[in-house]
């Protein structure tokens, strides 16, 4: 995602949700409803012990730190000026109860992800453990999952023929066994990672959590990351 | 992988470490999960992730951060000695949210763990290796500022730094440039004024970002081999204001204080930016409140001309009136009062065996008498007993007085209950009246000055958020506090404001009590006495006289005073303030003293880290001081580049980063924790090296201009060992790492087990002078090493039931020293109790009156993602936040019909040509007031290209930014505005910027602007 200025500035007027893209959105709903082919999965079904990744973002913890985006950085080499994760900045509209807001954003790791379905050369696909990847040996870079991913989370990298980059749950660490970046560098502890098929301690309590919800703009399909919504959020259009 | 603890265990090691291990990286990778391979090309593949731990030939190294003065610990992964990336130390309760592993865990049990860092940390591969940094000394080869240098060889430059002479001559500068050894004489530096001190002190060093450590060293250089008394830190710019209210409230004891981030059920948050900057900083003390937040455990109210980012989660965000904090607490304190919510019981104890009764680690003054009698000797001091009665002896007399029940004067050490809010007067033996007021009855009196009404006026709020801010902060016992720091007091008059806000903790009993206001625990142990004695050393000599600054001196006992006196009149004014009460560290009145000459001229000026011309509020006005080569004669410059400052050095000496060095025994900031986290180099230096193959770098400067100057301390047989021997200090590694086994000596650390050892001398660059130690001495250094110092305590073994056991003893409410400090104009007293005190110029003039046309306060603030001055390298921190803004209130905007994105000159009384700046509006600034951020707006740092001869061999990027016309600039790296170029000068101080009299304190919040609009 490119991250600069126009994401912090008021005038886009974000009250917790990426920018809205109008084009986006009618491209959305034209792919919401496309099943997807189990073809699409590499390798065998998922067996009883592969884990499923999943995150939640506590945004009444986030300080909007940005320590994940620059942890992020550190650790992916993601090209200038674009991210895997960023921290969008907004202002509460509340005239009583001017605040900051903070929502860290990134891939969400869709259960039906529209990029999957909009990849015509099929390089972008989830794995068993629910990570959607891209792989770059097919990846032509016309970059039609750019414009499908609903969250506007995939980018482009210039140095590499405009092949598609995105946030992978930082999967070259998960497979060694480590945390993604962005999870070990969160001071507050505002992103719970780990396998939902087992989860425990914070993470356990948060997905049993009732307002747990989803990212924005809100989906009809699944999510691999979800979010705890702001406790002080005063009107509608605040909370997450 | 188990993310059991939020992810926190990073991965399983167990036998990672056992005993003959050739290197961490090599266990790593049998240790590390097993990768499959994949059917498919994952784009890490191509781009180049940074390397882990479970990589091959990954060294690990625990160290302490110096993104910022926080002091987190911060393990750095190197491969092929370069930074890979870097992680926190689960050791250190900074990174773990006072929730570090137990200190004696095993390593290879440890290595699972990580701790959190914040932005900045992680940014440490691009400072470490910005091709602007120096790697050679240069010599000025044009006028100064010019940015003329070129390459001097540092044999030569040591000599010419020793000797003096005509050093530049060759570019027409026909005059003797002092040299350090002309300066090792004991004449008095002024004959007519012997209190000034020697010829010495015509020797100044100034320290930008300076920690325990290289703090030591370099006192150990200028104050005890060449014996000069001006060795100044910047505590002023850091943040005097607030640290003077706790300095005031106890007794000159602490200043530092924080609310207890763990256990405080309500934190009043007063301009103390705690969700971007602080220390403990953003990973620590940010983070525990947001937990708590999220937790429900912790509420807190922001007052602060700005909604910081901390908003987010605040109860609520109450926008004052820039540099008014002290009329909110004043207000607090009234309604406090006034409504009996003050905690009587502890106010009422008169002394510390009292205040333990009832569960309180400290007692307050809050009921001592004090003399209120202008005819008496000792008016405005506390009643002791040897005033009632002469035959009193001994310590005795020297007790303060209370009143018991029954109103006799009482010895207060002596009595349980007595009375707290009096008038009275008593009687001494010889039959003279005395009156007198409780400290209580002061501050009573004192806060009645103003209504509730006018103080929320002048607050620029509601009367109601005073009253319910007060009712918020009296409702939780002890379990509430303060949490004050840049922007409270950071201006002229600022003592008072930060003086009220910290008796607001005293008024309910919070100091030092679990959930209340806290200061730090202090170190592990000393490092500088134990087996080496890095204190003390043959022919060390003894610092004296008066400071350039005038920080702890009083001007009535200076012969200006008795001259001026003898002249007729009362003695004042003063030239410049004399700051007998301040904390000190006033760099900002050491250049104003170097700009006046006053009391004394500068000879030679040494600056280490630091760039005033930037950092200071109308810093910019020292560059002419900078550039005169009569105020200063010689300035040398010890840094890592070029900086707005540097740029009028003569000389610039190269250092190495904290990746490179920087040995440091760091201890916390308040509140509470007791620990000594220890830095060492995570990879070898990156500069040149001497003929003997030692780093350029701070400490070989240091040593090789002492040796050639024939200091003492320094070179063969300097320092005396426990064993008897007398061993050299003619490296950084002869002291500190020598300091280091003295830590572990005074904190009783046990020797490493073997793996630890074998970890540690594979993995260390300081492992290769182990042979400076005894094999016992390395083994229990090792144990340090491998854990990033010693956390000797955690949170919880911090306090006795509700007392924080490293608490201080005893809190004033009225501060005897303050009541006797004297305005340095006509001699008026300052008052001994916090009061209301409007920012003035020194002259007594209301700022917001003399600028009355300029609308708007200009205020400034730190970002998560920097640290004041010194990370416009950090290039993702640049990635994510490109510039800074002026940022106003949408309202603001509208009035002066500008949209965001456009264009603006902002222009101040001090500088009429203004700072053009790109708008951004906003609902998060209180209207009125302009917030610009620090960081941005650098012209050097690579910002510009400088006529730099040699510049290939004299930077680290080589001929990459170097071409014919010398360094080559990077524009990016200079983006946006520097607020501080607009900062407020004192016409009547010699238009130098301007200062709090009474301590000094810079002032961030009281320069006006107006706005005019250059395009849309």
């Amino acid at each position: 995602m490119t991250f600069n200025q126009h994401h912090q500035s008021k005038d886009t007027e974000w009250d917790g949700d990426f920018p809205e893209h109008p084009q986006r959105r009618r491209f959305l709903k034209g792919t919401v409803g496309i099943a997807l082919a189990a073809s699409l999965f590499p390798g065998d079904a998922p067996a009883a012990s592969t884990p499923k990744w999943t995150m939640v973002i506590d945004l009444n913890r986030c300080t909007g730190c940005q320590s994940c985006v620059i942890a992020c950085k550190a650790h992916n080499d993601t090209s200038e000026n674009q991210f895997n994760t960023c921290v969008i900045i907004s202002e509460s509209k509340a005239p009583e109860s001017s605040r900051a807001l903070f929502t860290p954003v990134q891939c969400n790791h869709c259960h039906q992800p529209p990029c999957v379905a909009a990849c015509p050369s099929e390089a972008t696909f989830a794995l068993a453990n629910g990570i959607v990847v891209t792989d770059w040996a097919k990846c032509a870079g016309d970059l039609s999952c750019l414009d499908a991913c609903p969250f506007g989370a995939r980018h482009a990298d210039a140095r590499h023929g405009n092949k598609a980059d995105k946030c992978d749950f930082c999967l070259h660490l998960v497979e060694r066994g480590l945390s993604p970046a962005c999870v070990t560098a969160c001071p507050a502890k505002a992103r719970l990672f780990g396998n939902a098929e087992s989860p425990d301690g914070d993470l356990a309590t948060a997905l049993q959590r009732v307002d747990l919800v989803g990212p924005q703009p809100r989906q009809t399909f699944a999510t691999s990351v979800n979010y705890l919504p702001r406790r002080n959020a005063t009107k509608q259009g605040e909370a997450r | 992988m188990n993310a059991s603890d939020n992810g926190q265990k990073v991965l399983s090691r167990r036998q990672l470490l056992h005993q003959g291990s050739l290197s961490l990286a090599a266990l790593a990778t049998t240790a590390c999960a097993g990768k499959t391979a994949e059917q498919w090309s994952d784009p890490r593949h191509s781009q180049h992730p940074a390397a882990t731990a479970c990589d091959e030939g990954v060294r690990m190294v625990n160290s302490a951060c110096l993104g910022c003065n926080a002091r987190c610990g911060m393990v750095v992964a190197v491969k092929d000695g370069k930074i890979a990336s870097v992680s926190g130390n689960p050791y250190h309760p900074y990174n773990t949210g006072y929730a570090p592993i137990p200190y004696d865990t095993p390593l290879a049990e440890g290595l699972r763990h990580s701790g959190s860092l914040c932005g900045k940390a992680h940014d440490l591969p691009n400072y470490v290796d910005s091709p602007y940094r120096i790697v050679r000394p240069m010599k000025r080869s044009g006028p100064r500022g010019s940015g003329q240098f070129e390459p001097i060889e540092w044999e030569t430059m040591i000599r010419e730094l020793s000797e003096g002479g005509r050093l530049f001559a060759h570019i027409g500068e026909d005059r003797h440039v002092p040299g350090i050894k002309e300066l090792d004489k004991d004449d008095p530096i002024n004959p007519e004024a012997p209190e000034l001190g020697p010829v010495r002190n015509g020797f100044v060093f100034m320290a930008g970002r300076d920690q325990s450590g290289r703090k030591e060293f370099t006192d150990r250089f200028v104050k005890e081999a060449l014996g000069s008394v001006n060795r100044v830190a910047h505590t002023d710019i850091c943040g005097l204001g607030f640290r003077m209210g706790n300095f005031a409230m106890s007794e000159k004891k602490e200043a530092e204080f924080k609310a207890d981030p763990v256990s405080a059920e309500y934190i009043l948050v007063f301009g103390a930016n705690i969700y971007e900057a602080l220390q403990p900083g953003i990973n620590t003390y940010g983070a525990l409140v947001a937990k708590g937040h999220a937790a429900g455990t912790t509420r807190f109210t922001i007052i602060d001309p700005r909604a910081t980012n901390a908003s987010t989660h605040a109860e609520e965000w109450i926008a004052i009136t820039p540099g008014q904090d002290g009329a909110f607490a004043m207000g607090m304190i009234r309604y406090i009062i006034d409504h009996d919510r003050h905690n009587k019981q502890y106010l009422s104890a008169p002394n510390g065996k009292a205040a333990e009764k009832i569960g309180h680690g400290s007692y307050s003054n809050a009921c001592h008498l004090v003399v209120v009698d202008d005819t008496h000797p000792r008016n405005r001091k506390f009643l002791r007993m040897a005033d009632l009665d002469h035959a009193i002896s001994g310590d005795a007399a020297q007790a303060c007085v209370v009143l018991d029940h029954d109103s006799q004067p009482q010895p207060h050490d002596n009595v349980s209950a007595v009375q707290l809010d009096r008038d009275a007067t008593v009687t001494s033996r010889e039959g003279k009246a005395i009156r007198v007021k409780t400290a209580f009855r002061l501050l009573k009196e004192e806060c009645w000055k103003y209504t509730l009404d006018d103080y929320a006026r002048l607050a620029g709020v509601d009367r109601a958020a005073i009253e319910r801010v007060a009712r918020q902060f009296t409702e939780h016992g002890s379990k509430a506090a303060v949490c004050q720091y840049h922007g409270a007091g950071n201006y002229a008059n600022g003592v008072s404001a930060a003086y009220a806000i910290a008796v607001l903790n005293v008024l309910i009993g919070s100091v030092d009590r679990k959930g209340g206001y806290l200061k730090g625990g202090g170190g592990a142990g000393s490092w500088n006495v134990g087996d080496f004695d890095l204190k003390t050393f043959p022919g060390q000599k003894k610092s004296s006289g008066v400071m350039l600054s005038r920080e702890k001196a009083a001007y009535e006992k200076s012969s200006e005073f008795a001259n001026k006196k003898k002249a007729g009149g009362n003695g004042y004014p003063a030239r410049r303030p004399w700051f007998p009460f301040t904390l000190g560290g006033l760099c900002v009145e050491t250049l104003s003293g170097i700009d006046e000459m006053y009391p004394y001229p500068c000879r030679i000026l040494f600056t280490y880290f630091f760039n005033p011309v930037y950092s200071i509020p109308g810093g910019k006005r020292f560059a002419e001081t900078l550039k005169s080569l009569e105020k200063v004669p010689l300035h040398v410059s010890i840094d890592i580049g070029i900086n707005e400052s540097n740029l009028y050095a003569d000389y610039i000496v190269p250092d190495i980063t904290y990746a490179e060095g920087h040995y440091a025994f760091l201890t916390p900031h308040a509140p509470a924790l007791k620990f000594t986290a220890v830095r060492t180099p995570a990879i070898t230096p990156m500069t040149g090296e001497t003929l003997d193959r030692r780093p350029y770098c701070l400490e070989t400067f240091l040593i090789d201009l002492a040796i050639a100057c024939d200091l003492p301390g320094f070179g063969p047989e300097s320092i005396a060992a426990g064993n008897g021997t007398v061993q050299g200090l003619t490296r950084a590694e002869d002291y500190y790492l020598r300091g280091i086994a003295n830590l572990a000596l005074a904190a009783k650390i046990p020797e490493a087990s073997s793996e630890e050892v074998v970890f540690v001398e594979h993995n260390y660059p300081v492992a290769a002078f182990r042979q400076l130690l005894q094999p016992g001495q390395w083994r229990k250094v090792c144990r340090i090493l491998a854990r990033g110092g010693v956390f000797a305590q955690r949170y919880d073994e911090g306090f006795a039931g509700e007392r924080h056991q490293n608490g201080i003893k005893k809190v004033a409410i009225y501060n005897e020293e303050l009541a006797a400090v004297r305005h340095f104009r006509n001699g008026r007293y300052f008052p001994g109790t916090a009061t209301y005190n409007a920012p003035t110029d020194s002259d007594g003039n209301l700022l917001t009156f003399v600028d009355r046309e300029f609308p708007y306060f200009l205020i400034t603030h730190k970002m998560n993602l920097h640290a004041q001055s010194r990370t416009t390298w950090h290039r993702w921190s640049m990635e994510v936040f490109p510039e800074n803004f002026a940022v106003l209130h949408h309202g603001d905007a509208a009035k002066e019909g500008l949209r965001d994105g456009d264009t603006v000159r902002l222009i101040s009384r001090s500088n009429p040509q203004g700072v053009t700046a790109r708008i951004k509006t906003t609902s998060l600034v209180r209207p009125g007031c302009i917030a610009v951020s620090f960081h941005y707006g650098h012209t050097q740092l690579g910002a510009s290209s400088l006529p730099i001869r040699g510049a290939e061999t004299l930077f680290l990027g080589g001929e990459k930014i170097a071409d014919r016309n010398g360094l080559r600039g990077n524009s990016s790296l200079g983006t946006g505005i520097q607020p501080n170029d607009l900062g407020r000068l004192d016409p009547s101080l010699g238009n130098l910027p301007l200062v709090d009299v009474l301590a000094g304190i810079p002032d961030f919040s009281s320069t006006l602007i107006r706005l005019q609009k250059v395009s849309s």
